[in-house]
């Protein structure tokens, strides 16, 4: 990318851990100055150590100090930021927080605070893109008329999904699959989205058996222009929470892949969007739905970047600063294919039970076509404030299988000490032979429970790990070295 | 007695005996044989089994034993003899309640003094934006609370002692 | 140093009859000490899980360090009393290693006679004691006993070397500061309660472990006070009250690690400097011995063949090999410790004598030990030798033996015969550790040459009062005189008495030998002095 003057010289980090991170990287390139807003339970991130500024905030919990807008729109203004990256999660996708950053003369580095409005409502969302003669899946929406609600819901028939419409990351969804069970389905699903969400509204569409989740890249500029860099395929997920993504799915054809891309190059340009965003669908017997638009930069975003070789980081903050998008779609191409495995502090051994801990020693994989996406850092504990991910691990290679190989020999080699993860776990995924065919879909790490159990380790490995274990455990050895030569040479012997 | 470590729950007992020159292990019901470990940097070393080599990167953090060896990261338990039989009868009049997950404290329902039965709830805690309730496992007299709202833990951390009701 | 060359025919039919005589020999000591160890009425052992006890080698199985030998003392004390119903005397004795340190274990055996203690019980366990003040070991005792056995009382009781001997023994090894830790696992009642008062550290198992001077039924009697044996004297009573108990074990198990712990804690001094290298196995097979020692007792064999399955390398360097050859004398090396050996070819003469006496003292100035390989009949008599003054040579040899400050380890391989006994080494010259082989024979005179002086004393004695002995009545005579001999000369009655340490399978003399040795080093070595030799 071409050196390019910027109207601002700081930009304010509105978030933690890797991301931050990510986005220092991209500021340091660019010539921008870091600031950053931190909890003390972050104090020793890495994130931290790299900003040319941090910021204390505080909070009843630490999580709540970073939706805390008020304090962190202060923050900016302290530390003179004239923009702001939300990151994801926390507070980059509520519009008011948008809106306040602008109010305070601030840029926000992400769409506009209307587009966050209209993709954050489930309903608004799909109504706009069903308007917009978009494909999306066969549902029934409470609010449109609720006494026929579940009639309607009954009409599309089994299988059939309830979701609160204000939720997002699969919380409060339900599959039902006998419309004996659909008004329990229902009621659950309310009260979850009343309890997660503060809003009890509901709706229900066709779910698609065996289900892949496919999305696509976009980027707006503020001129109109509208570019997808492609899809990602997310369907290997637990609980509807994401854990390995790579592009290009090995489900679609080049006819459907460009379908799918063009579709959600439209839905963005329909709603005149600015920024980086992602559009999700639900992909199965040869149909694609229209799920829902993310109106921010995703977890997942390095493998767009492996393929298409565009820091999207960078072009998030061009666009901040009002530059128009440097490249057109013909620009945009794919090389080769890239997988990302996410770094969990968790056990999915003992049922995915939150770990913790101090990272007593940490080391990542070096060579070429690995890339590790990491928020921690040696000597840091690791505790249940935030969620577990830790880092992420990315891979890119010619071909998908020597992708997968790749990711898997970058996932063994990833050393974690102090803090159990379920790094073990992703190398089992990886080696699956569903996954390596290229034959997932959202239910099939569910449906194949062993992949998470893992098998008992070999005879093996014990013996190595007690070996190891006995060799440094200070008692162990001191009491082998205590015992006098003769006696040890003569053994287990009785006269 | 064999020296005894916890490895996902399941205990190993060893012994590790002098030889001229190194170490010989043996396993309980397991392989026998000589080993040697050679720290080359900082946990970082070589394992020998049997005239066998392999990397291996490790960490000690008091008696717990991070081990990171064929691409796996395993972590194994010293077992001290003393706490481990001292503690077989229910900590000689103690009982504790532990946590069950790493989490944070949300509301103490007893304070010290209060009879409880087996069940009584003690403490509420919260551990990745699930509530759970730690209850008595027996009946016993609240002894002491070992943490206070919005508290951290790691697992198994005590949270309340209780001494054997009357 | 040069190794001996054996001249033994492994091949030769004596050989091959000697072998398969000694290895049943030596499967019949296996067996009669594994009845000991471990033959018991089940419903003793079946008592011992009912109150929650461990059997006294799963006891000491948990307490020593896994992978470590364990040299057992006097295993068949006993068998030859008390209608061989009191194995082991009820007492298991040996050196172990625990937490690294070489130590005596001395514990009671709760499932011979609830553990009680009888004469030969008091007995072995003042010379597991005696053993400790000797090499300055630490002890462990495992106590577990239901106390005298009390219709034997005038037998173990009064006397110097009786039941009190063993709370003085403790008493001074803990002045001359070699700890001793006692685990109360059982009741110690009455005199036993001094055994872990007496001891540095104590601990009391809970339920089962119990100190009082007297229990329940007894305090009742005397004073009509009723109290239960907890209240009495239970762990939880002397470890918060008295002060008694050093430390609560909710379990057995627990007592033992804790012991190992404090074992742990011990300082460890450095041992009496021996000369010492590595160590290397004989050239020659340890089970030829087998073949060597001779089926029959009066059969003369050469000892260097026995050193040659003992020493290391099969290497022995002789002194004065050309004189007084009836004793072997020279230099070897055991597990790489150098020792002085002196072993029997033979009756002893005059000038083997003065060789005996001068290598002793070489050895005691080179602080050597000194390692007696005994196959005597005893000294030469005759009207030439006692004018070149065999018997003031002889006592020269004694006055060496029993001045001399290195420890002296004595192995009864035969026969072991009057003032022989005594110029070898015998028990009563205190050496360190003392062993017998199976076939091995103690006595002040054979068996005949006894028989046939008694006998005919006795027909001299009729012969005044003009009276004739016939060929029968001589042989009634003789006949329960030899049986007696027999019966109370052999290896088992010896052991039996605990005039020895033990009975050892040929082949594990090396080992049993180089772990007394060590043992032994604990003890500094003091300066040769000696008393005044008869010139």
């Amino acid at each position: 990318m071409a050196a390019i003057s910027f109207p601002f010289e700081t930009v304010l980090i509105a978030n933690r851990g890797e991301i931050a991170v990510r986005i220092i990287g991209s500021l340091r390139k660019l010539g921008l100055r870091a600031a950053i807003v931190y909890h003390e339970v972050d104090a020793a991130t890495p994130a931290v150590a790299l900003a040319d500024v941090a910021f204390k905030i505080s909070g009843r919990t630490p999580v709540s100090a970073y939706l805390d807008a008020e304090q962190i729109v202060t923050a900016a203004r302290t530390v003179g930021a004239g923009a702001l990256h939300p990151g994801y999660g926390f507070l980059s996708e509520n519009a008011g927080f948008a809106r306040a950053v602008a109010a305070a003369g601030i840029a926000f580095i992400g769409p506009s605070p209307e587009a966050i409005e209209l993709m954050g409502d489930k309903i608004r969302a799909r109504n706009f893109v069903e308007g917009n003669g978009f494909p999306v899946a066969p549902s029934a929406i409470e609010e449109s008329d609720p006494p026929t609600f579940l009639a309607r819901a009954r009409s599309i028939g089994v299988p059939l999904l309830v979701k609160p419409s204000a939720g997002g990351g699969g919380k409060g969804m339900r599959i039902v699959r006998d419309l004996d069970l659909l008004e329990d389905a229902v009621a659950q699903a309310r009260s979850e989205g009343q309890r997660y969400f503060g809003d009890g509204r509901l709706y229900i569409e066709r779910y698609v058996e065996k289900p892949r989740h496919i999305e696509v890249q976009v980027l707006g500029d503020a001129f109109g222009n509208v570019v997808h860099l492609f899809e990602r395929e997310c369907s290997v997920q637990r609980r509807f929470q994401k854990i390995i993504e790579e592009t290009p799915s090995p489900a679609l054809s080049p006819q459907m892949r460009q379908r799918i891309c063009e579709t959600a190059a439209g839905i963005a340009r329909a709603a005149g969007y600015r920024n980086a965003g992602t559009v999700e669908f639900i992909f199965g017997g040869g149909e694609f739905y229209f799920l829902e638009m993310n109106t921010r930069l995703q977890v997942e975003h390095p493998v767009t970047e492996m393929i298409t070789g565009v820091d999207l980081v960078a072009e998030q903050i061009a666009i901040a600063a009002n530059r128009p998008l440097s490249f057109r779609q013909p620009d945009i191409s794919a090389q080769g294919h890239a997988i990302e495995a996410r770094l969990y502090a968790e056990s999915p051994e003992r049922g995915f039970l939150p770990t913790s801990g101090k990272v007593l020693m940490l080391d990542y994989p070096h060579e070429q076509g690995v890339r590790v996406d990491s928020g921690i850092a040696q000597g840091q504990s690791i505790t249940t404030a935030f969620d577990p991910m830790l880092a992420k691990v990315i891979v890119h290679a010619p071909t998908r299988d020597a992708a997968v190989a790749k990711a898997i020999r970058a996932v063994q080699k990833v050393v974690l000490l102090g803090c159990e993860t379920n790094a073990a776990f992703l190398a089992r995924v990886l080696g699956d032979a569903g996954f390596r065919s290229g034959e997932v879909h959202t239910g099939y790490l569910d449906e194949n429970p062993t992949i998470a159990s893992g098998i008992d380790g070999d005879p093996d490995e014990v013996t190595g790990l007690l070996a190891v274990a006995a060799l440094v455990t200070r008692p162990v050895r001191d009491a082998a070295d205590a015992v006098p030569a003769l006696h040890a040479a003569i053994g287990d012997w009785r006269n | 007695m064999f020296h005894k470590f916890d490895l996902g729950g399941v205990m190993h007992e060893l012994w590790l005996a002098p030889t001229v020159n190194g170490y010989y292990l043996r396993i309980l019901d397991g392989w026998s044989g000589p080993v040697a470990f050679a720290e080359e940097s900082t946990g970082r070393g070589s394992l020998t089994v049997a005239g066998t080599s392999e990397a291996v990167a490790f960490a000690v953090d008091g008696d717990v034993i991070h081990i990171h060896m064929r691409g796996r990261t395993r972590s194994l338990r010293y077992v001290d003899p003393l706490r481990a039989l001292a503690s077989v009868d229910g900590d000689d009049g103690h009982n504790v309640a532990r946590a069950p997950m790493p989490g944070t404290v949300v509301a103490l329902k007893v304070v010290p003094g209060d009879a409880v039965t087996a069940g009584t709830v003690l403490v509420v805690i919260e551990s990745m934006k699930l509530e759970t309730q730690i209850r008595a496992s027996q009946d016993g007299i609240v002894e002491r609370l070992h943490v206070k709202d919005g508290d951290s833990f790691d697992r198994d951390a005590i949270l309340v002692t209780l001494s054997q009701g009357n | 140093m040069q190794r001996i060359v054996s001249l033994t025919d492994t091949r030769a039919q004596e050989f091959r009859t000697n072998d398969v005589h000694n290895r049943r020999l030596a499967a019949e000591l296996r067996e009669r000490q594994q009845a000991a160890r471990f033959a018991r009425p089940e419903r003793d052992l079946e008592r011992l899980r009912r109150q929650n006890k461990m059997f006294v080698r799963d006891r000491i199985q948990a307490l020593l360090d896994p992978g470590t030998p364990f040299l057992e003392l006097s295993t068949l004390a006993g068998n030859k009393a008390y209608d061989n119903e009191v194995p082991g005397a009820a007492q298991v004795v040996g050196i172990g290693i625990v937490s690294g340190r070489e130590v005596i274990v001395h514990a009671d055996d709760a499932s011979v006679k609830g553990g009680a203690w009888y004469p030969l019980s008091v007995k072995k366990i003042v010379r597991a004691l005696d053993v400790a003040i000797e090499n300055r070991l630490p002890v462990v005792h495992l106590c577990d006993s239901a106390g005298g056995f009390l219709p034997l009382q005038a037998e173990f009781f009064a006397d110097r070397y009786y039941a009190g001997r063993i709370f003085r023994n403790q008493s001074i090894l803990s002045k001359m500061g070699v700890p001793q830790v006692a685990v109360v696992m059982g009741h110690c009642t009455a005199g036993g309660a001094y055994v872990p008062a007496l001891s540095d550290y104590n601990i009391i198992v809970r339920g089962t472990g119990a100190i009082f001077l007297a229990g329940p039924p007894l305090v009742k009697a005397a004073t009509g006070e009723e109290v239960s044996v907890e209240e009495l004297g239970g762990a939880d009573m002397h470890t918060s009250v008295s002060g008694t108990g050093d430390y609560f074990a909710s379990s057995e198990m627990h007592a033992l690690a804790i012991a190992r712990d404090i074992v742990a804690r011990f300082n460890r001094i450095p041992k009496a400097a021996v000369d010492h290298v590595a160590p290397e196995q004989p050239a020659y097979d340890p089970s030829e011995l087998y073949g060597i020692i001779p089926k029959d007792p009066r059969v003369q064999f050469d000892m260097r063949e026995i050193v040659a399955r003992l020493a290391d390398g099969s290497r022995f360097h002789e002194y004065q090999p050309r004189y007084g050859q009836t004793l072997v004398c020279g230099f070897a090396r055991l597990h790489g410790y150098q020792i002085g050996i002196l072993a029997n070819n033979g009756v002893l003469f005059s000038d083997s004598a003065l060789k005996g006496a001068h290598f002793i003292q070489l050895c005691d100035k080179n602080r050597t030990p000194l390692l007696f390989l005994q196959n005597i009949t005893g000294f030469m008599v005759g009207r030439d030798y006692e004018r070149r003054g065999i018997t003031k040579d002889g006592a020269k040899l004694i006055m060496a033996v029993a001045g001399a400050a290195v420890p002296k380890f004595t192995v009864v391989c035969n026969g072991s015969y009057g003032a022989g006994t005594y110029g070898m080494s015998g028990r009563a010259f205190d050496p360190r550790f003392m062993f017998t082989w199976p076939q091995s024979q103690i006595s002040v005179m054979g068996a005949e040459q006894a028989a046939g002086v008694l006998t005919d004393i006795k027909a001299k004695q009729l012969a005044r009062n003009g009276e004739r002995l016939s060929e029968p009545q001589l042989a009634a005579i003789r006949e329960p005189i030899l049986e007696d001999y027999r019966e109370r000369s052999s290896a088992y009655y010896a052991t039996s008495e605990l005039w020895d340490d033990g009975i050892l399978d040929p082949v594990d003399t090396r080992n049993a030998l180089a772990i007394a040795l060590s043992a032994a080093l604990n003890a500094p070595i003091e300066a040769p002095h000696y008393g005044v030799f008869r010139m």
